[in-house]
């Protein structure tokens, strides 16, 4: 829950209005996110994490849990041995 | 994808239109040139434009304009670069520039080119544009189209621009773009401690004052008069078209820095000339707020503050903005034009901003009154909002 819960308050403090998010909250329907507030979440979670996000995998962000598992699967993974 | 394939992809949804039974967006009318318009021969009020001082039908605005016809044609037909810098445009610069207490200005066919144009001229992918989150699309298209790294900050948030500054000062150059008022809802920058931030942070602000300037300070000089800023030493751009009654758009600051525009910046140089009528017209547009300000400023605030209490008493929610400009918080795209719709309907003109305009659910209808209304047409227009405002709220 350690992640969930980071990505989480990074929304918190990245969006105009105070909203109850969940990993279900829809980042648009729900938290009245915009393309440009979508940019700054994923600025705040860059500059958390020290990761540069690509700009085709911030187009597929709907949802909280997007981020997660985006960054679980993707950005976050330790690097393999070759 | 063949043309017509293209053209279907690309066909407009009106379904809001339909549902609401109501389009609000290019309204054809008939302007009389006395600041008066009609629809179908219904006489409105035009609470839509941005005419806040009364300027576009002032006469001495229009005699000026006819004169440089006569004067100087109907246009230069060339850019500034080449065939298009007539003295009158260097005179508009001078007279813009003075106005606002800055060193020197460039005239730009109009401010969406000023600012679509400006992020190209100074910045890349090496360095960082920390911008407004509800910034006009102007700024942002420009801010996009530099290809330098783009941070949002909260909307006239100090705290969180600090924050952004402070995880950037590895970049090349920061720049922090705000707009000085924010049209859709009257609010007001904290440019001061904006400014102060960007000396902190070595960062150069980047102010779009479109409505402020001949609105806002003491005497209509903008922001920077009303921010007590009398050392900007950052980038300001703004309209012509709002306050000034004109066309075009400028961007004002250092000599040497608009020196480097003049050479550098491609929607100035690869632009034909502001025509000479519209040059004449600002310069007697400028004339007349450095002159006649404290009347016609305070016409314009006692008729917002009079549309505003008729509003408050309508029930209506006000976003209660500092500038002149009544916002009326709407929510859902449908109630937005609803609202709109009764207004209509009481032959009152006015501007619905629906997403992308503004966030979702965020909808506003504008209404600025501007000082063109005498009390006796404020006494009937106050009548006709309190109808359209009493619907709206059964």
């Amino acid at each position: 829950m350690e992640l969930e819960n980071r990505v989480i308050g990074l929304i918190q403090s990245n969006i105009e209005k105070k909203h109850t998010i969940t990993l279900q909250s829809d980042l648009r329907q729900d938290l009245e996110v915009d393309s440009f507030g979508t940019i700054m979440i994923v600025n705040a979670i860059e500059d958390a994490f020290g990761i540069e996000v690509e700009e085709a995998d911030i187009r597929k962000l709907a949802r909280v849990i997007d981020i997660v598992e985006l960054l679980e699967k993707k950005y976050l993974q330790p690097a393999k041995k070759s | 994808m063949k043309p017509a394939v293209l053209y279907q992809a690309l066909a407009t949804d009106l379904s809001l239109a339909d549902r609401t039974g109501f389009n609000p967006y290019y309204r054809r009318m008939m302007r009389d040139g006395r600041g008066k318009i009609s629809i179908d021969q219904a006489a409105f009020f035009d609470l839509a434009s941005n005419d806040y001082l009364g300027l576009a039908a002032d006469a001495r605005v229009k005699a000026a304009m006819t004169d440089a016809v006569e004067r100087f044609g109907a246009s230069f037909c060339g850019t500034p670069i080449a065939a298009g810098y007539a003295t009158i445009l260097a005179d508009l610069e001078s007279a813009v520039a003075a106005m606002l207490g800055l060193p020197a200005a460039a005239i730009f066919p109009s401010c969406y080119q000023a600012n679509g144009s400006l992020f190209c001229s100074i910045a890349d992918a090496d360095d960082v544009i920390i911008v407004d989150h509800y910034a006009h699309a102007s700024l942002i298209q420009g801010v996009k189209a530099s290809g330098a790294r783009i941070k949002p900050f909260l909307h006239n948030d100090i705290d969180h621009l600090g924050k952004q500054l402070a995880a950037s000062r590895s970049f090349r150059r920061i720049f922090v773009v705000t707009e000085s008022v924010f049209s859709t809802e009257g609010s007001i920058a904290p440019v001061g401690e904006i400014d102060a931030l960007c000396k902190r942070y070595h960062a150069t602000p980047v102010i779009d004052d479109s409505h402020g300037i001949g609105v806002i300070g003491k005497t209509g000089q903008g922001i920077l008069e009303y921010c007590g800023l009398s050392e900007y030493d950052g980038i300001y751009t703004a309209s012509l078209g709002k306050a000034l009654a004109g066309t075009g758009g400028i961007v004002a600051g250092a000599a040497e820095f608009i020196e480097y525009l003049r050479y550098n910046c491609a929607g100035l140089i690869y632009s034909t000339a502001l025509v000479p009528a519209s040059a004449a017209g600002l310069l007697a547009s400028i004339r007349i707020v450095t002159t006649e300000f404290d009347a016609r400023g305070g016409l314009m605030w006692k008729n917002h503050g009079d549309l505003c209490q008729r509003l408050t008493n309508a029930g209506v929610n006000l976003k209660g903005g500092q500038a002149p400009i009544a916002s009326i918080f709407c929510g859902s795209p449908e109630r937005t034009i609803t609202l709109a719709k009764l207004f209509y309907e009481q032959g009152i003109l006015t501007t619905p901003f629906i997403p992308p305009s503004v966030p979702p659910e965020q909808g506003v209808v504008r209404l600025i009154v501007g000082a063109k209304i005498d009390a006796v047409a404020m006494a009937e227009l106050g009548e006709r909002i309190s109808v359209a405002a009493g619907k709206f709220n059964q």
